[in-house]
């Protein structure tokens, strides 16, 4: 006997075959227990599959004005670099609008990923002494930590943070507030 | 004899860790959980608070804080306000941990009212004693004509002076460029900012303090001691003689530098940029080096040394960076007069640190400016200075 595919045996679970090739699959499965065993392991399948379906909604809403700020960005640069150049051809595909395209595009496109998959910072590693007092960077903050105690000022939300460090026992986390639109310093010390 | 069975006494316990536990967990309150200071006398008034999402969890033995706290502030005073510092401490934090939240580059006017947003994560053991859980001070407010207000616990008082200096440093350099080149001028001075601070490498450092440190510091497997190369600016008050710190790989400690007060007036503050380079020869800012002595008082003409025993930690995207050299500059100083000197933007850019530092707080804010709103909004935010 030949058995349908695992892939016809998934399509038929799910209803997402065509008249004919489900009337095939339908007659072969009348006779073939190890295809009914499939197809039934397939349909629990896609009962479980909901659960994983539900994927989180992207805040579009706050990333919107950083895509419109970096294709604004990306399309004030190419028009400076244009503006600055020798009288030239005007083609429709001209190098300098192909790399404004290009450009603004990479733009939205990193913003959406930075901002979606936040790059690390700073993994914790191992300590070399337990009576270390750590002050680190942290995925969404800056943190003064020792052992199971610690106190952390969180910028989530926030780009282009820069860091900055004391020597005498301090760390600086300074960004615009998205909400706000004010610099924000926050600061945590060892003292 | 015991009344109950094994399983009944069994049970008993689980219902009560589940209830501690979900009497841990809940949401803050502005009232008792958060104490919130400002002074009766204060240039500004505390408007109103929000909570937010804030609430807490226990993990394991520990109680995690979740605080996400915005303040509306509303200037009482008759001047123009141009920062605000806030304190913030835990007094369960044994530690010593404190942090403060500063809003630089403010611009506003008497009765106007401003938003102060405080996100804090606070972990702490579950058993502690009473009362607020979080308390936050005002520790000072900047007024435009650099008079300050404040108990300035935390030296508020200097960082936001230096701050508005830089800020004013900064939008007379945008002015300046609009005035001669006009706004397409203006325009790629802030395409070179912006480009700047995309391409300006950042460390990972992590500052690692140890208790039991006496005298020059735990020592660094095989560390040796590396000499600093300075970088001099003609018009800067202090100046480096010579420094050392010890290095190991991605470590460093114990940086000491001696400088000299070439000014005709008394000094009460020095603070150092720190920068590291690379196997690679690229360039990082590693740390500030303030001088360590909180009575620090240098005449003019005499020396002192700025020392610090922390250890650092460098890496970039979780791996170690090995220091090969170290080169330091005076990025401000403090005279006992509460006069603040800073670098000027010319000799930053002489020196070609502009693309190895970190923009000011004002050129931050002003390209972010330009990059969210346009060309035209950044004109009109000069033209309100």
């Amino acid at each position: 006997m030949r058995h349908p595919s695992e892939s016809t045996l998934a399509l038929y679970a799910g209803g997402d075959l065509g008249p004919f090739a489900r009337w095939r699959t339908d007659r072969h499965l009348a006779g073939c227990d190890s295809c009914r065993e499939d197809v039934a392991a397939f349909a629990g399948l896609r009962d479980a599959l909901p659960a994983l379906g539900d994927i989180p909604d992207a805040l579009w809403d706050p990333l919107a004005p950083e895509m419109k700020a970096n294709i604004r960005l990306g399309l004030a640069a190419g028009e400076c670099v244009r503006s600055s150049d020798a009288p030239r051809r005007h083609s429709l595909f001209s190098g300098v609008r192909a790399a404004v395209a290009v450009a603004s595009i990479a733009a939205v496109l990193i913003t959406a990923m930075v901002l979606e998959h936040p790059f690390p910072r700073q993994q914790p590693g191992p300590r070399r002494a337990p009576e270390s007092v750590i002050l680190q960077t942290t995925r969404d903050g800056i943190e003064v930590g020792d052992g199971g105690q610690g106190l952390k000022l969180k910028h989530a939300g926030a780009q282009n943070v820069m860091y900055s460090v004391g020597a005498q026992g301090s760390m600086r986390a300074r960004y615009v507030d998205p909400e706000t639109g004010n610099v924000t310093i926050n600061n945590v010390y060892v003292e | 004899m015991c009344m109950w069975s094994r399983s009944q006494r069994r049970l008993a316990l689980i219902c009560l860790v589940g209830a501690a536990g979900l009497r841990a967990q809940g949401t803050l309150n502005s009232q008792g959980d958060i104490k919130i200071n400002v002074p009766a006398d204060s240039p500004v008034t505390l408007v109103s608070t929000s909570m937010g999402e804030s609430r807490a969890m226990p993990r394991g033995a520990a109680l995690v804080l979740d605080l996400h706290m915005s303040l509306t502030l509303r200037n009482s005073s008759p001047n123009r306000i141009h920062g605000v510092a806030l304190r913030v401490v835990s007094q369960e934090v044994t530690v010593g941990g404190k942090a403060s939240v500063s809003v630089p580059s403010l611009n506003v006017g008497p009765g106007e009212a401003f938003p102060v947003r405080i996100d804090l994560q606070l972990m702490r053991p579950t058993q502690v004693a009473g009362g607020p859980l979080v308390q936050v001070d005002l520790d000072g407010v900047l007024f435009q004509d650099f008079s300050f207000y404040g108990p300035d616990r935390l030296n508020s008082r200097r960082s936001m002076t230096a701050w508005e200096m830089e800020a004013q440093r900064d939008r007379e350099h945008f002015k300046r460029v609009l005035a001669q080149f006009g706004p397409q001028g203006l325009q790629q001075e802030m395409l070179s900012s912006l480009t700047r601070q995309s391409e300006r490498p950042q460390l990972d450092v992590r500052v690692v303090r140890r208790r039991a440190v006496s005298g020059a510091g735990a020592a660094v497997n095989a560390a040796q001691t590396a000499q600093f190369a300075f970088v001099n600016f003609p018009d800067s008050p202090v100046e480096p003689l010579d420094g050392w710190a010890e290095l190991s790989g991605n470590e460093a400690q114990s940086p000491r530098i001696q400088v000299r007060n070439r000014s005709n007036k008394p000094v009460k503050y020095v603070e150092l940029a720190w920068l590291v380079s690379d196997e690679k020869g690229r360039q990082y800012v590693a740390a500030s080096l303030p001088a360590s002595d909180p009575d620090l008082y240098l005449p003019p003409g005499r020396t002192a040394r700025v020392l610090q025993d922390t250890e650092l930690r460098f890496s970039l995207h979780s791996e170690p960076v090995n220091i090969r050299k170290m080169t330091g500059f005076v990025s401000q100083v403090e005279f006992t007069d509460g006069k603040v000197w800073i670098p000027n933007r010319q000799n930053l850019e002489n020196a070609a640190l502009l693309t190895v530092l970190a923009p000011s707080a004002e050129e931050q804010r002003l390209s972010d400016l330009y990059r969210k709103k346009g060309l035209q909004a950044l004109v009109d935010e000069l033209h309100k200075f």
